[in-house]
């Protein structure tokens, strides 16, 4: 059974169905722990955005749903089938950009190598990679080797949707990008999104980017989920509540919620709390709280609460 | 129609969009069986996912401000009259968000109805003297 105590927020997401699961999955490195009894759960047809920080365990996840990790215990289920197994199958029903920039192979023309993807996915789309290589700018006559990690991150994305696959691993996407090809892909997601019924895992480290296109949310830390929900439940439950408080105030017996966290001056406090907006200001209140404001937290402010308050605890 | 979404904003980004049809509707660049955008046009734009703009032009369908035409796209309800509608309910909207703030700052309604008044007649400091005419 899978320790979820340290959860600060949901991490069950109910019965699905969906596209990607993993159960207890556990991956060491030597002595490290990357994974550390994941159970993920990717809901068909979400966007789901993974955050967490560096060596939380977000890469190392995405390569073992793509077949290229071998893990030590746990399960992993993506579309049915376990990807350590059948690999080159459950890969061909992938559209995955990895956490690095090479592409292709060196001697080859960015063109050959594109037509060198097609063979591995027979739902290959020639119109829509010529279109998104022309959006993006993409001359096929270059050579890979000769690519800029920006110019790399392109042709990877091309080779990532061009198959419109039934699941997206997009890893750090906008990596080496600049601002209006940034801006580009966003919208190029969105249309794809609409275009092509897809289930999407993005890991990213600019949350504020992609937070208006997912609609589920998981933050990672140590190898395990400190919390993975949809977003508007989120930003519905897990709220900053700004109030005046009296002097020496020591807060309610019971706030109606759970703390996250506790931070303010002595007479204006501001607390994040993950709990039922009327639940938690009632508590407040009744406890001699004037409050003045409460908002939701952006994926990324959640994120830094979450991952702070597990420091802290 | 012009929208600019703000995640700062307490309002989800659904409800914003749908506000921001009726504000087109108050202001008249959106009239009565007009074409709104369609969902894959506004999510690209907005670079949102698609399903946020089709939950914001259902809910805005089931208040019957819209009609979704199968084929053919989503359209300002014939019918719709947004002075008798719209109108109030956008300014409830707009009033409920400048008491949020009030409220923030530690101001009570009449302080806010007062400064409204004074700063719509041109008396921005409340003591009589008018702003210098530019």
């Amino acid at each position: 059974m899978t320790d979820n105590t340290r959860a600060m927020l949901p991490v069950d997401l109910g019965n699905g169905p969906f596209a990607v699961t993993t159960r207890g999955l556990a991956k060491r490195f030597g002595s490290v722990r990357a994974l550390n009894g994941l159970d993920l759960q990717v809901p068909e047809g979400a966007a789901y955005v993974l955050v967490g920080p560096n060596g939380a365990g977000k890469s190392t996840l995405i390569r073992t749903l793509m077949g290229l990790v071998r893990y030590q215990a746990g399960t992993v289920d993506v579309q049915g089938c376990d990807p350590a197994g059948g690999g080159a199958e459950v890969r061909a029903g992938i559209g995955y950009v990895p956490e690095g920039h090479r592409f292709g192979y060196a001697w080859m023309t960015v063109g050959r190598c594109l037509e060198h993807q097609a063979v591995y996915h027979p739902s290959w789309d020639k119109r829509y990679a010529r279109e998104l290589s022309t959006r993006y700018g993409i001359d096929p006559a270059r050579k890979c080797h000769t690519l800029s990690k920006g110019e790399s991150r392109r042709v990877q994305l091309v080779a990532a949707l061009a198959h419109r696959p039934p699941i997206l691993l997009l890893d750090e996407p906008t990596d080496g990008l600049d601002h209006v090809v940034r801006d580009e892909t966003l919208s190029i997601l969105s249309e794809h999104l609409a275009d092509s019924p897809t289930t999407v895992l993005i890991s990213t480290h600019r949350v504020y980017e992609v937070e208006p296109l997912v609609d589920h949310v998981g933050v990672l830390s140590e190898g395990r989920l400190l919390g993975q929900l949809p977003r508007d439940e989120l930003h519905g439950r897990l709220l900053r509540y700004w109030a005046d408080v009296p002097e020496g105030w020591s807060g309610p017996g019971d706030p109606g919620g759970r703390v996250v966290r506790r931070s303010g001056a002595a007479r204006a406090i501001e607390w994040t709390v993950w709990g039922d907006r009327d639940t938690v200001t009632r508590g407040l209140s009744e406890a001699g709280a004037a409050v003045r404001e409460v908002a939701p937290l952006s994926v990324d402010e959640a994120a830094v609460a979450l991952l702070s308050a597990r420091e802290a605890s | 129609m012009k929208i600019r979404l703000s995640h700062a904003d307490g309002r989800p980004l659904y409800v914003q969009i749908m506000d921001a049809v009726r504000s087109g509707l108050v202001r008249g660049s959106l009239r009565p069986e007009e074409p709104l955008p369609s969902v894959r046009d506004l999510s690209s734009s907005l670079r949102v996912n698609p399903r946020t703009v089709s939950q914001a032009y259902a809910e805005l369908e089931r208040d019957g401000v819209v009609e979704v035409l199968h084929g053919k796209g989503t359209f300002v309800a014939p019918g719709v009259r947004p002075e008798e509608r719209e109108r109030p309910r956008l300014a409830r909207e707009v009033a409920r968000r400048a008491l949020a703030d009030a409220s923030r700052n530690g101001l009570a309604l009449a302080d806010l109805i007062t400064a409204l008044r004074e700063v719509e007649d041109g008396d921005p400091h409340g003591d009589g003297s008018k702003e210098d005419g530019r």
